[in-house]
């Protein structure tokens, strides 16, 4: 099985292949500027089959992507809606998204 | 991708009985449907009521600074309000003696005639003296042992130090005393009533599983005439019972539930094995955390039921998680907490002098592992909160900062546990691809949630009623 990481970049692939870590031993091999390939051997009887295993990983990839998106996106109104909850100055305004 | 009319909120999202549900740094969940989560990254979410619901609960904002941004803070501040407050939970263990023989004893109990495993005097007021060192208004100080009641006068010296300390500090202070019931002597109780100390007590379920849990034929009857006379003399509503699932237990969760009703307890704590002590000769952890989830999910539709039929019984675990899910607030419960109970919330005094950062830390020194010890109580408090063991712990407390952790949904219901990682796996990082702890923690969360989102009408009035 082969990943694009044009499409999913290294830290949504790290953090599928750590979830199902746990599960699978998973082996990752760059094959080219682009491509990734991705091996698995079942860690025991109760894992589910390859086909299964196609499944969740690319659906968690999905699902990795769309939560990476969120978090880079959110990452500044997260800092300050929390220095906001925690920090002494309430000096913070909108120009400190654009900083 | 379209431009939206809207910018994003932090958030994560999980899939559960076929629904999306969004959980927002607040713990405010939505369940929404499936391909919810694409739409709002795609631009291509319709105004409609998920939409309105999720600007009016801080997932999107039509501004770049949500107008509410002062209310979202103080709701952050509200939910990590247990830091504010220091270390409430102030843990004595007075002495290792015991006399009774748990097949699972978590405590590294000796002997009832063990010699040299008792806390002298001097420790206790030392330690009375480093816990009126934590800021907190309002402390708890709780006795355990192996047994406490085994040392009555130990238990009130400690109490008249705090007291008498107390004159000037004028903080909040309550007593609980942690026994087995067995030996709640006229004596024992005279000081229970004197001073207000709460009784917390075990029973694993029916006669004969606390007997066989104990290692004793009698247990059971003992326990169940302490509770009694602990009733007796400090009041039904100061006696609780805690219960812990050993493996024969798991066959029985509507036996031990009921063995509860029966009792007059309003509430329980279905409580799974920890891995310390002589609980670590269980063969399978793996297969016990399969099955406590199994037991759980029956014992918690047993109570359900209880419920619907009028009787008002809480499962306590379920409602500090519906706590979190439900209400603004945060919890005071050390083992759901991020930054951890460890330091922040709980300090162990030990017997022989030693402070710990939990309770489960201290049992692993009885194993000659001090991983956890943050040093004496004749340091200074200051050495201890703030010393270099409590900073190494520091640094991986707190869930949002941890790999499996931080991008999980779950998290604002969950809690962070670097001693558990620790004696587990080996590192107090921890890893919760292979984590039985996530494994448990994580299945009881998502059933709740699935109970929410599949039989709303039926288990919603019964889990608010827990956490009103």
């Amino acid at each position: 099985m082969t990943v694009d990481k044009r499409i999913y970049n290294d830290s949504v692939i790290s953090k599928v292949v750590y979830w199902l870590s746990g599960d699978y031993k998973i082996v990752r091999t760059t094959l080219d500027e682009f491509t990734e390939k991705i091996d698995i051997v079942l860690n025991n009887s109760d894992s589910d089959s390859i086909n299964q295993f196609e499944n969740r990983f690319f659906q968690s990839l999905n699902d990795f992507k769309l939560r990476q998106i969120v978090a880079n996106e959110t990452r500044d109104i997260k800092t300050i809606l929390y220095a906001k909850a925690f920090a002494e100055d309430e000096d913070l305004s909108e120009e400190d998204i654009h900083d | 991708m379209t431009e939206r009319p809207y910018y994003l909120l932090p958030f994560d999202f999980t899939e559960l009985s076929g629904k999306e549900v969004l959980v927002n740094e607040l713990g405010d969940m939505i369940i929404s449907p499936k391909g919810t989560v694409q739409k709002i990254v795609d631009g291509t979410l319709p105004k409609d009521e998920i939409y309105k619901s999720l600007v009016s609960n801080f997932f999107l904002s039509e501004q770049i600074i949500p107008p509410l941004a002062e209310v979202y803070a103080e709701r952050l501040r509200e939910k990590k309000r247990f830091l504010e407050s220091w270390t409430g939970l102030h843990i004595f263990v007075l002495t290792l003696r015991c006399n009774q023989n748990c097949v699972y004893c978590q405590a590294s109990s000796q002997n009832e005639d063990s010699s040299g495993c008792t806390m002298s005097r001097e420790t206790m007021a030392r330690g009375v003296d480093l816990m009126f060192h934590s800021p907190s208004s309002s402390i708890t100080m709780e006795f355990q042992g192996g047994e406490p009641s085994l040392v009555p006068d130990l238990i009130e010296y400690g109490i008249q130090l705090a007291e008498e300390r107390n004159k000037d500090a004028k903080k909040e202070i309550h007593y609980v005393l942690c026994t087995n019931s067995i030996h709640l002597t006229d004596r024992m109780l005279d000081i229970c009533k004197k001073y207000g100390v709460v009784i917390s007590t075990s029973l694993d379920g029916p006669a004969f599983l606390h007997n066989a849990n104990r290692g004793k034929k009698d247990s059971y009857e003992k326990v169940v005439a302490g509770i009694a006379k602990g009733r007796e003399a400090v009041g039904c509503d100061r006696v609780s019972a805690l219960m812990t699932t050993s493996v024969e237990g798991l066959n029985y969760p509507i036996e031990i539930v009921d063995e509860y009703v029966k009792l007059g307890f309003r509430a329980m704590f279905l409580r799974a094995l920890n891995p310390y002590g002589l609980a670590t000769h269980n063969d399978d952890w793996s297969d016990y955390t399969n099955r406590f989830i199994a037991f759980y999910k029956k014992a918690l539709e047993h109570i359900i039921e209880l419920n619907k039929q009028g009787t008002y019984f809480v499962e306590e675990f379920a409602a500090i998680i519906l706590r979190k899910m439900l209400t603004p607030y945060c919890t005071g419960f050390v083992d759901l907490q991020s930054p951890a109970g460890v330091i922040n919330s709980v300090l162990i005094y030990n017997y022989d002098g030693g402070v710990y950062c939990s309770d489960e830390s201290r049992m692993l020194a009885e194993f000659n592992d001090y991983t956890f010890k943050l040093g004496s109580v004749n340091d200074r408090y200051e050495d201890l909160v703030f010393g270099k063991k409590a900073k190494e712990i520091a640094n991986i407390w707190a869930n949002e900062a941890l790999a499996g952790c931080s991008d999980c949904a779950l998290k604002q219901y969950c809690g962070a546990d670097p001693v558990r990682n620790y004696s587990t796996q080996g590192d107090m990082y921890g890893n919760r691809a292979t984590s039985l702890l996530c494994r448990k923690n994580k299945a009881i969360i998502e059933y709740l949630i699935s109970l929410i989102i599949e039989r709303h009408d039926e288990v919603m009035p019964i889990f608010r009623s827990w956490v009103a």
